[in-house]
């Protein structure tokens, strides 16, 4: 039993150590001068600290556009999710049949399933025509669309959970249906929107892909100025070690608040039918 | 035109090579992390959020941050092979070490998904079994392969299936680490969809990739619905 012991600790200390050492990596690297950066042995802990690399960061031209571009993008998208999705979970929660069902299962499930390549040329196209290319507002449509189903799952099993006599009661005392579903329904679901919120809203934050493809200059994305650092053949280590750091640091900070339902989210639509 | 185009097969067989490998590297890695985890030690929940956090980070974040990792003349993980006497590789030029980097990018961020899928296959197995394997003096390798290994089979299944869909989606990192190069020596399918849609401007050849990559996902697809029937 010892060795067993012994065993799983080294198992997951190292398992932690190369989990963590890359976020570690990262963020000293965003704080070092260019000479404690490119040198070896490389200087873990025994560097004078800098905001150089931040100052130059922020001081970009478009650089507070695009972090309110991801900010505005991430909002809107996560509030359209948990609207459609908290409607749609609900009805799927209470009605376990009904004409359909298993064809809109299928639906949502292809859209985890296909590549976003996939559905993203069409609506590539689409978009275009109606002059939707490069636009705030088609982002976020298009981020809700991706992520409505996610939202739907994981809010299924909030409702689920959710006493049928809740509602029974409710209906005797003469509660309309919406009334039920905003003054009772919904307040009971609170911790369970509050999850799928900041998942839905991490989704939508890394999201790469799609503003890739539909956005220009006017609706870029964080995670596309991020990436833009490596387009030039010069790579500077410091700046491009601080952007990644700026687009890193708010999921970490969301992760510790949803500690309690990280393991349900991040399987849920997995396994369940 | 799509369909009998080199690169269409070249990027195809890619694919499969990623995913093959991938798979087994990340299976065997999550399946004895969720293990370990399951011994339920002290701190468990702590090294659980610790191994997660990969798992929600950008990856195009992550993409730079190796990217500067695996530099041949700077990069932390040459100089830490270089402390066992290994010789400098050249991660991102070469076509084997590219595909291994971007096997090692993929496998950081999917592992703690395996992992917490085949955590969730172990709790829900009843620990009587487990006793009355003791009692009959089993050993513990005799106990995996007996009772642990046949009872998280399905979860296996579907964890396979959703992680072949993944690689065939395939993207961020793969952009960010090696751009599908060098040459295209890395480019995935989706990847080659992309940049014939994209970079080469051709919607209409893309978009017949999209249709070989939507069939190519469909056996898999069903597969999975048919794997997660067994999951409950």
């Amino acid at each position: 039993m010892k060795i067993k012991r012994f065993l799983a600790y080294t198992l997951l200390g190292v398992g932690s150590f190369v989990s963590l050492f890359p976020l570690f990596w990262t963020i000293s690297t965003s704080i070092k001068n260019r000479v404690d950066t490119y040198t070896l042995p490389p200087k873990f802990f025994n560097f004078t600290p800098t905001g150089k690399n931040y100052t130059s960061l922020f001081s970009l031209d478009a650089f507070w556009g695009i972090y309110l571009n991801s900010i505005v993008i991430t909002i809107g998208s996560t509030a359209l999710c948990l609207v459609v999705g908290s409607l749609a979970a609900y009805a799927f929660a209470r009605k376990p049949r009904f004409r359909g069902r298993s064809a809109l299962d299928g639906m949502m499930i292809a859209v985890r399933a296909l590549p976003g390549i996939v559905l993203l040329l069409p609506i590539y196209k689409l978009s275009s025509y109606f002059g939707l290319y490069d636009s705030k507002l088609a982002l976020i449509l298009i981020y809700a669309g991706f992520n409505i189903p996610f939202a739907i799952w994981l809010l299924m099993s909030f409702f689920e959970q959710i006493p049928i006599e809740v509602e029974e009661s409710a209906r005797v005392d003469g509660a309309s249906s919406y009334r039920m579903f905003t003054q009772i329904i919904l307040p009971l679901a609170a911790p369970g929107l509050v999850a799928t919120g900041i998942f839905v809203s991490l989704l939508s934050w890394n999201e790469f892909l799609i503003p890739v493809i539909m956005a220009g200059e006017n609706a870029k994305t964080l995670p596309v100025l991020v990436a833009s650092f490596i387009s030039n053949r010069t790579l500077d280590w410091g700046p491009m070690a601080a952007a990644a750091t700026v687009a890193l640091v708010p999921i970490v900070a969301l992760t510790v608040v949803i500690q309690r339902w990280l393991v349900a989210g991040l399987s849920s639509g997995a396994v369940k039918e | 035109m799509a369909l009998t185009a080199p690169e269409t097969w070249s990027t195809f067989r890619i694919t499969l090579i990623i995913t093959f490998f991938g798979l087994i590297l990340q299976i065997p890695l999550g399946i004895v992390l969720a293990l370990a985890l399951h011994e339920n030690l002290r701190g468990t929940k702590v090294f659980r959020s610790i191994l997660i956090t990969p798992m929600l980070l950008t990856p195009v974040a992550v993409g730079l941050t190796y990217r500067f990792m695996f530099d041949t003349d700077l990069g932390v993980i040459n100089w830490a092979l270089s402390l066992f006497g290994v010789d400098k590789v050249n991660w991102l030029g070469s076509q084997t070490s590219a595909l291994f980097a971007v096997i090692i990018v993929d496998s950081w961020q999917s592992v703690p998904f395996v992992m917490l899928l085949v955590l969730a296959a172990l709790t829900a197995i009843s620990p009587s079994l487990y006793e009355a394997a003791r009692v009959d003096g089993a050993s513990p390798a005799q106990i995996f392969r007996r009772l642990t290994l046949p009872l998280i089979t399905p979860t296996l299944l579907v964890v396979t299936m959703i992680k072949i869909m993944d690689f065939l989606k395939l993207f961020d990192t793969l952009f960010i680490l090696t751009r599908g190069g060098p040459g295209n020596s890395t480019t995935t399918l989706g990847l080659w969809a992309y940049k014939t849609g994209f970079t080469f401007l051709e919607l209409s050849r893309a978009a017949a990739l999209g249709v070989l990559i939507a069939l190519v996902t469909m056996p898999v697809y069903l597969l999975w619905r048919k794997a997660s029937r067994g999951v409950r």
